[in-house]
């Protein structure tokens, strides 16, 4: 059995890293491990040996059970669309000048992207686990509705909006001169427009039972994942944190551990600054005790307040740049919930 | 800045975009300008630094002479509609805005226009002194300011490609418009700023922009330290603001705001940052 974890939060709190991290780790403890990323940084994907984008995954030249992929989001979207379509529709859709920019505005086009694709490699059942770098976008969230959300956009929602009302098919004799409403908004936004782009949104309804089908298998990958959200102690990121507390449960499941990276070690709460030290050190150290404080507060409140399993990473300076540097950041870890990785824990 | 009309802040997600806007918001009220800031990209960020709840598409004045509002799209489509046509009385009025909202989720161009225009209508209808945009992330800006251009090549009549080119001239005149990017010294905002400066001196839609490096850590010097958390903090302390000056060598940065210690609400991170802008001017 494939086990499936995905790694949440919001950007800039090393999210990527972590999950890279963990994937080593669960690679030397002999799982056939498998870590997908989206736009990682060029150093973290020097170390683990992807450089290129591609959604194919590659293994690791140093790792013997570690693959990595990183997903090219802007092409997965288009590529479902296109393989639930019929062949000459799939020509069309593939010619049209409306694709690209649904692709790309369509609401959570790139979380369904990366969930399609984590998918696929869960039901591959190539790996003991899938670990999953979620993206950013939408408050992270959206990774989880992507794929009703597409399947209604898709089965005919825009398209109503335009039609205002009936489903049209492809021979329908679709008329927009005929409609007054839409001939208004045809004079603010030209003659032709609105019936080409009912053109497209015919053609792509023709792929609803695909997109649906798929919705579903995916929607049912995700409900059996394990979930971990990663978090600094700044407010914004603890607030997206508190987002996947009270919203995941509806969704997937619970997250089973928060994760806060960059902490600070205990002891430099209260520290008892000599009066020999000089002015600088002891400004420097009053500061550090301030932000240690902050952080433990933080923990304490999320903790109380969600009733969260709380893990911490120690904050290290320099981003790794090898696969050893990685694993290293878990060094000096707590709370770290080993066991629904299937690893057990570090001694 | 601050002799703009129109002040369009970005930056990667999770830069302290928000709070540098509510900091030069501040700062203009402080100097008795008449502000409006304009939150455009995910909710929340802003009014939290205004220390109020949720914002709205009706400015709401949070300070003497501050407003902010929140951009609903729906909401300014109305407007839009309202104000070209005069149509409010029609019924079924709902359909065209539907109608809209379809074709803005599907053709190029439409949505981000809706957007970025209600910014330039509200600096066309004289009503504040300044408009300060709390703009999408750079990741999406590019869209943004291409759109007036998106849009005429797609519209071939009509008046929303009319005023394309009103929008792009405002957008251009480095005497209405100023931009500002905010980064951090790491590594992906950092290559993110800088791929977004090329593009932007490539397309040459706006003004240069202005960089604002946030949370640069103070240097520390050299001298001997003791062992245990004075010394740790201290080595700890070094090695993050040599990692911070890698990244900054790569960037001309204007302007660099400091790291911010300890427990602050986002009001006093605003007026911290605000103290920040006027101790430059």
């Amino acid at each position: 059995m494939t086990r499936t974890l995905l790694v949440t939060g919001a950007g800039g709190v090393g999210k990527t890293t972590v999950a890279a991290a963990l994937a080593i780790k669960a690679a030397r403890a002999g799982l056939r491990t498998l870590v997908v990323t989206v736009d990682p940084a060029q150093r973290l994907a020097s170390a683990l040996g992807v450089e290129q984008l591609g959604n194919e995954p590659q293994p690791h030249q140093r790792e013997p059970n570690l693959w990595a992929a990183m997903l090219d989001a802007s092409a997965s979207w288009r590529a479902v669309a296109v393989r639930h379509a019929d062949p000459d529709v799939a020509t069309r859709l593939a010619d049209n000048e409306f694709f690209q920019a649904a692709s790309e505005h369509f609401p959570a086009s790139q979380s369904y992207a990366a969930a399609d694709q984590a998918a696929t490699f869960v039901q591959a059942k190539a790996w003991d686990l899938v670990i999953v770098d979620t993206p950013p976008s939408g408050g992270g969230i959206e990774f989880f509705t992507a794929a009703a959300e597409m399947a209604d956009l898709v089965g005919g929602r825009l398209l109503r909006w335009i039609t205002g009302g009936p489903l049209p098919g492809r021979r329908f004799l679709f008329n927009v001169a005929a409609r007054p409403m839409l001939r208004l908004a045809g004079s603010i936004l030209g003659s032709d427009l609105l019936e080409r782009v009912a053109e497209f949104l015919v053609d792509l309804r023709t792929t609803y039972d695909g997109v649906a089908q798929r919705g579903r298998e995916i929607e049912s990958v995700l409900r059996a994942a394990s979930i971990l959200v990663i978090t600094t102690s700044d407010p914004a990121p603890v607030g997206e944190a508190i987002r996947f507390y009270r919203e995941l449960p509806g969704l997937a499941s619970a997250p089973s551990s928060v994760i806060f990276n960059r902490i600070l070690p205990a002891d430099w709460a209260h520290v008892e600054i000599p009066s020999s030290t000089s002015p600088e050190l002891t400004q420097n150290m009053e500061r550090w005790s301030a932000e240690t404080v902050r952080q433990q507060d933080t923990r304490e409140e999320f903790s109380a307040r969600y009733g969260a399993q709380v893990a911490t990473i120690p904050w290290s300076p320099k981003s790794p740049t090898d696969i050893d540097g990685l694993a290293g950041l878990l060094d000096g870890s707590s709370g770290i919930p080993w066991d629904e990785i299937g690893v057990s824990a570090p001694a | 800045m601050l002799d703009k009309r129109l002040v369009i802040v970005s930056g990667k997600g999770g830069v302290g975009k928000s709070a540098v806007v509510s900091g030069l918001a501040l700062l203009a009220q402080r100097h008795g300008l008449s502000v409006l800031a304009m939150e455009m990209g995910s909710p929340g960020g802003l009014s939290a630094h205004f220390g109020i709840g949720p914002l709205e598409f009706e400015p709401r004045e949070v300070r003497a002479g501050l407003h902010a509002m929140r951009m609903v799209r729906a909401d300014a489509l109305l407007e839009y509609l309202a104000g070209q046509l005069n149509i409010m009385g029609i019924t079924r009025f709902g359909t065209v805005a539907r109608a809209f909202d379809a074709l803005a989720t599907t053709a190029p161009g439409i949505r981000e226009i809706i957007t970025i225009g209600k910014a330039v209508w509200e600096v066309d209808a004289e009503r504040w002194d300044l408009v300060i945009a709390d703009a999408p992330p750079t990741g999406q800006i590019g869209s943004y300011l291409r759109a007036p251009k998106t849009v005429k090549e797609l519209v071939p009549s009509g008046k929303i490609r009319e005023q394309a080119d009103r929008m792009a001239d405002t957008l251009k005149d480095p005497r209405l418009t100023g931009v500002v990017l905010v980064t951090l010294p790491e590594e992906l905002p950092t290559t993110e700023t800088s791929e977004t400066l090329d593009w932007l001196n490539q397309e040459q839609l706006i003004p240069r922009p202005q960089l604002v490096a946030n949370r640069v850590l103070p240097e520390l010097s050299n001298e001997e330290v003791p062992a245990g958390p004075i010394g740790e903090a201290a080595q700890l302390h070094r090695s993050l603001w040599e990692g911070q000056q890698e990244w900054l060598a790569k960037l001309h940065t204007d302007v660099q705001l400091p790291y911010l210690f300890g427990l602050l609400t986002p009001g006093e991170v605003a007026a911290r940052i605000c103290d920040e802008f006027e101790a430059l001017i």
